[in-house]
């Protein structure tokens, strides 16, 4: 301890306020424990400041400009003008909503907050620096702490985004005006759901991927669609090319790349944005300290109660491992919480869903078909294509599908991937099929509202039972 | 420098529990890999748990002389052990007394850590006893019945679903948490029924002042029946209690059936007993006693009583009901001077054991003797022979050559009766116990498939049996599945005896010692070797008329001895 400093003590520090971080010091501070939450910059972390809500805030933006402009088959006639700056105003507004919320939610829940980066200093010892020159230092004692700092977007060799025309997705999102062209580098769900966002608000969008293709996590039917639409939108793939570096031009930038062949391409771009995921943070908190270290992906390892190899340090979220999921992180934020608090919680979620925000939407959770035979079930697999749904087609959405996999012995549902619009909505109800371990029986049974995309769940899961209305039963 | 756990290893088959008789080490102790650390007794025999690391001893989570099922963490290590914690640990929470109540020894723990940073000790804290695994495969059951789980430490993925499809239901985890899979810290049946009959004693003392002496002297259902009311008309009385398991070592502490605790709260519409709850009847029991027994003589006629009872019929209180004598003899010994031994290991199993036999087997003996001249003849030429090739030949394995031929045409005496199938299990294999005086106590190691074997064979297999049954090396499983015993009483002494059977087999014999006794031989009075013998038959398998054409065959084949080379 540094002479001077003033030492705090808390039985629960929670360290980053993001989506993992606040979650778990709310519920740790309703269950009585003295909560105090450090974070460096943004309540909300990276998901409410400069990943999932600012993005989705610009996909509904381009989405309604976009469907504006090109709904003449139903009679409309529209040119929509977009103004940037008023676009970021707008999402501004949303996301300072959002985290001004989180920052009230925490006080008023008696949660303590810090602002500045900690440190561990022994197992029971944290030392804050507060931001800035001179701002000092402060220790805090705690009993249990969570490492919830969350990840950064990757950086390649030659790509830094220090230098202006490199773009991480975060600089991407704080754009003041729509580029003309610009080149993405990832063709992963981050690449895709941007490409396509700016391909709407009329960039031409040049899109670079070292595999050779889109969304390299789903089943080829899955990202067809969605590669299909894309395509059609006008964005310019380039499968199986690796980005090597990139110069400046007069009126942009020249991006080098390299097939594994040796074949060399240049593309051009007013900018280039680098989607090649993202990466724990874990450098900030001197673990070594408290004799952690993390895993060969970077990751701190935990057990199913969300604790590290140290028995009162937990970590939770993207530090803590894939699926690296907003959701996941509070779900992992809670268990940590009240483990510390004695209760007994665990995490022993069956299943994390997941969504990918592009034109269509993905949405999954569970077990694919595929998964599920490697599990050892004998899987049984029912679907409904949208061109069968009439709330489908009446908005003019008619590609994708809902589908759902089970056990073909006890018929207990397994999981579902849906593609199509409002995917990331319908999976909530497959998600709590498969949490709740009920049979295709229970879907099938539990009544849909018409008209409804939802309700091809339903009719999926009849699907899968062989006796589906709607659909000719496979 | 990681905290692990240590769940009592599996003691043999068929084995839930054991008792911990002794602790070869104390926290902060270092150990090494098999070195001993603990003693533990299972149906009648010792078995020493060796530790599974290298490291030091963090934390013992039982006490001496408590039951602990199998799978429940007795200890916790700290691998790759840090001395200065483990020693700091010692002096601050590690004394035996500590350890009785998990909850008590997590604070302490957590206490001790608060003030030296820097040792990780609060993992104790934190990882608590009961603490229920995640099955890493997929589980099918909905997040509030594995929640339930988890609550209960019930390892969810142990539980057979009664649902579609084999889901698991809030019900599944309770019935299995009240069954097979006793959660850790849950005090078993053993020590239950214990609770149950000290709960019976107190009524029992003052309904014996009343109306009840015959009764109770009777030991009959009715009777016990009526002495549960007892208890009954002053505490809750349930089937099944919702509690933590924290709560139920508590209880277990404290000697309260959770059963019969006033719960407080409600949890998915069951009555659900805190720590506060059982305190607050423990408190009370001391003159709750007087209360109770009011409460009795309140409940004027049996016809009362019985009918406030009616339902119960679980297995700790069928257990109570199988020691009435205790219960009756017991009624003014709380106060009695004299020394007092805890009655515990191979003396309660002895004892639970006798009692659920006597109690449940209605036994008929039978008493014989037969002229050995021709058995000691040929025993002592046969030893002879045996000798030179080190073996000691006793009587003992003619005995069982006799026997197991005699039972190859009496089955019925090579039996069980499966109560609950309703069906006699006429035994397929002669599986001879051969009843064998310990320091410890009566144990009974088993000849297995013995009517195979010579006499040369059984000689060696029943020396080393009882050899090892004194030095308590024998394992549990090397004294299951007896399908009738011999018991030897001539070695001490004495003529005749009651046996009782050792159940669920059908029937017990017991041999007196060889000796010259007046017999007649041809109208004259002579001295001649004789035996003398007893038996004991489960009179619901075996008539009267039966075990004495047994015992003439016997005593043929042993009058006789040359005849067992027919068989």
């Amino acid at each position: 301890m540094v002479m001077g400093d003033i030492a705090t003590a808390t039985d629960l520090l929670v360290i980053g306020a993001g989506p993992g971080g606040y979650v778990a010091a709310i519920r740790g501070a309703q269950l009585g424990l003295d909560t105090t939450l450090v974070e460096k910059d943004a309540y909300g972390g990276a998901c409410l400041n400069r990943g999932c809500i600012p993005s989705k805030a610009f996909i509904h933006g381009a989405d309604v400009a976009h469907e504006a402009g090109n709904a003449e088959e139903m009679g409309i006639h529209a040119d929509p003008a977009i103004d940037m700056l008023q676009m970021q105003e707008w999402k501004s507004d949303v996301v300072d909503q959002l985290t001004s919320g989180v920052e009230k939610l925490c006080k008023a829940n008696g949660v303590s907050l810090l602002e500045g980066t900690a440190a561990f200093e022994d197992e029971h010892t944290a030392r804050i620096a507060h931001g800035g020159e001179g701002q000092g230092m402060e220790t805090v004692e705690f009993e249990h702490a969570v490492i919830a700092t969350g990840s950064r977007p990757i950086q390649i060799p030659g790509f830094d985004f220090a230098d202006d025309p490199v773009l991480s997705s975060s600089q991407l999102l704080q754009m003041e005006s729509v580029p003309d062209r610009l080149v993405v580098v990832g063709a992963g769900y981050i690449g895709m759901e941007l490409s396509t966002m700016l391909t709407k608000l009329g960039t031409e969008v040049t899109v670079v991927e070292m595999l050779d293709d889109v969304l390299p996590a789903y089943e080829a039917d899955v990202k067809r669609i969605v590669r299909k639409r894309a395509e059609e939108l006008g964005i310019d793939f380039h499968f199986g090319e690796g980005a090597t570096g990139w110069e400046e031009t007069a009126d942009g930038v020249l991006v080098s790349t390299e097939t594994e062949a040796g074949d060399v391409s240049q593309y051009e771009g007013d900018a280039v944005l680098v989607a090649v995921g993202r990466q724990p943070v874990t450098d900030t908190m001197e673990l070594d300290a408290i004799g952690l270290e993390p895993n060969d992906a970077g990751f701190i390892e935990t057990d199913d109660r969300a604790r590290t190899d140290v028995e009162n340090v937990f970590a939770v979220g993207d530090v803590a491992g894939e699926p690296m999921l907003a959701h996941k992180a509070s779900a992992e934020g809670i268990v940590a919480a009240e483990v510390a608090a004695g209760e007994p919680a665990a995490l022993d979620q069956q299943a994390i869903p997941a969504a990918v925000f592009t034109d269509p939407e993905i949405a999954t959770v569970g077990l694919t078909e595929d998964d599920a035979a490697d599990a050892g079930f004998d899987p049984v697999v029912g679907e409904m294509p949208l061109r069968a749904s009439g709330r489908a087609l009446s908005m003019g959405e008619s590609d994708g599908f809902v589908r759902i996999v089970a056990d073909e012995a006890s018929e207990i549902v397994l999981g579902g991937q849906i593609v199509g619009p409002n995917a990331s909505e319908i999976v909530a109800e497959v998600a709590l099929a498969v949490e709740m371990s009920a049979t295709l029986e229970d879907v099938a049974g539990t009544v849909h509202t018409h008209p409804t995309l939802a309700e091809a769940v339903m009719e999926a899961a009849e699907n899968a039972q062989g006796q589906a209305i709607h659909t000719l039963n496979r | 420098m990681v905290e692990r756990t240590f769940e009592l290893p599996d003691l043999g088959e068929g084995i839930a529990e054991g008792e911990l008789v002794s602790w070869l080490v104390a926290a902060g102790d270092t150990v090494e890999e098999d070195q001993v650390i603990a003693e533990v007794e299972t149906d009648k025999a010792l078995v020493e748990i060796p530790s599974p690391y290298d490291g030091s001893v963090t934390r013992l989570h039982h006490d001496e002389g408590e039951i602990v099922p199998v799978d429940a963490v007795i200890a916790t290590f700290e691998v790759e052990g840090d001395e200065e914690a483990a020693t700091e640990r010692d002096s601050s929470s590690s004394s035996a007394d500590a350890e009785g109540s998990p909850g008590e020894t997590a604070a302490d723990a957590a206490d001790t850590d608060a003030a030296a940073a820097g040792t990780p000790a609060d993992a104790a804290a934190d990882a608590s006893p009961g603490e229920s695994p995640v099955p890493s495969g997929r589980v099918f059951a909905s997040p509030s019945t594995r929640a339930l789980a988890r609550e209960l430490g019930v390892d969810i993925g142990a539980v057979e679903g009664s649902g579609p499809g084999g889901r698991v239901a809030g019900a599944d985890v309770r019935a299995h948490a009240q069954g097979a899979g006793t959660p850790a810290g849950e005090e078993p049946a053993a020590g239950a029924a214990t609770a149950s009959a000290a709960a019976a004693e107190t009524a029992a003392t003052t309904t014996a002042d009343s109306e009840a002496v015959a009764a109770v002297g009777n030991g009959t259902a009715e009777a016990v029946e009526q002495r549960e009311s007892g208890v009954g008309a002053a505490a809750a009385e349930r089937d099944r209690t919702l509690a933590m398991p924290a709560t139920r070592q508590l209880a277990a502490d404290l000697g309260v059936d959770l059963n019969a605790v006033p719960a407080s709260e409600e949890r998915e519409g069951e009555p659900f007993v805190t720590p506060d709850d059982v305190r607050a009847f423990a408190a009370e029991g001391s003159d709750g006693a007087s209360g109770v027994a009011s409460g009795v003589a309140g409940a004027t006629t049996t016809e009362e009583a019985k009918s406030a009872t009616e339902p119960v019929t679980t297995a700790d209180e069928r257990s109570a009901a199988e020691t009435p004598g205790e219960g009756a003899a017991a009624g003014d010994l709380a106060d009695r001077p004299g020394e007092r031994v805890p009655y515990r290991g191979v003396r309660r199993t002895i004892g639970e054991q006798m009692a659920e036999s006597k109690y449940t087997a209605p036994h008929v003996s039978h008493h014989d003797e037969f002229d050995a001249t021709e058995l000691v003849e040929l025993q002592e030429e046969l030893a002879a022979v045996a000798e030179t090739e080190g073996v000691k030949l006793t009587y003992l394995p003619f005995v069982v050559k006799a026997i197991t031929t005699a039972l190859a045409e009496f089955p019925y005496l090579n039996a069980s009766l499966d109560e609950s199938a309703g069906e006699i299990v006429l035994h397929d294999e002669y599986n001879v116990g051969i009843a064998v005086a310990t320091d410890a106590g009566l144990m009974v190691p088993v000849v297995k498939n013995a009517d195979e074997k010579g006499l040369k064979q059984l000689a060696e297999e029943i020396r080393d049996l009882a050899e090892r049954a004194r030095n308590r090396q024998i394992k549990p499983e090397e004294m299951q599945g007896g399908t009738f015993t011999i018991t030897n009483i001539g070695v001490i002494g004495g003529e005749f005896s009651s046996p009782i059977i050792n159940h669920p087999e059908a029937a017990i014999f017991a041999m007196g010692p060889i000796k010259k006794r007046p017999w007649v031989v041809d109208d004259e009075v002579v001295a001649r070797n004789t035996m003398r013998f007893s038996m004991s038959v489960d009179h619901r398998l075996v008539d009267g008329a039966d075990a004495a054409r047994f015992s003439n065959r016997v005593k043929e084949l042993l009058a006789e001895p040359s005849r067992l080379l027919l068989e």
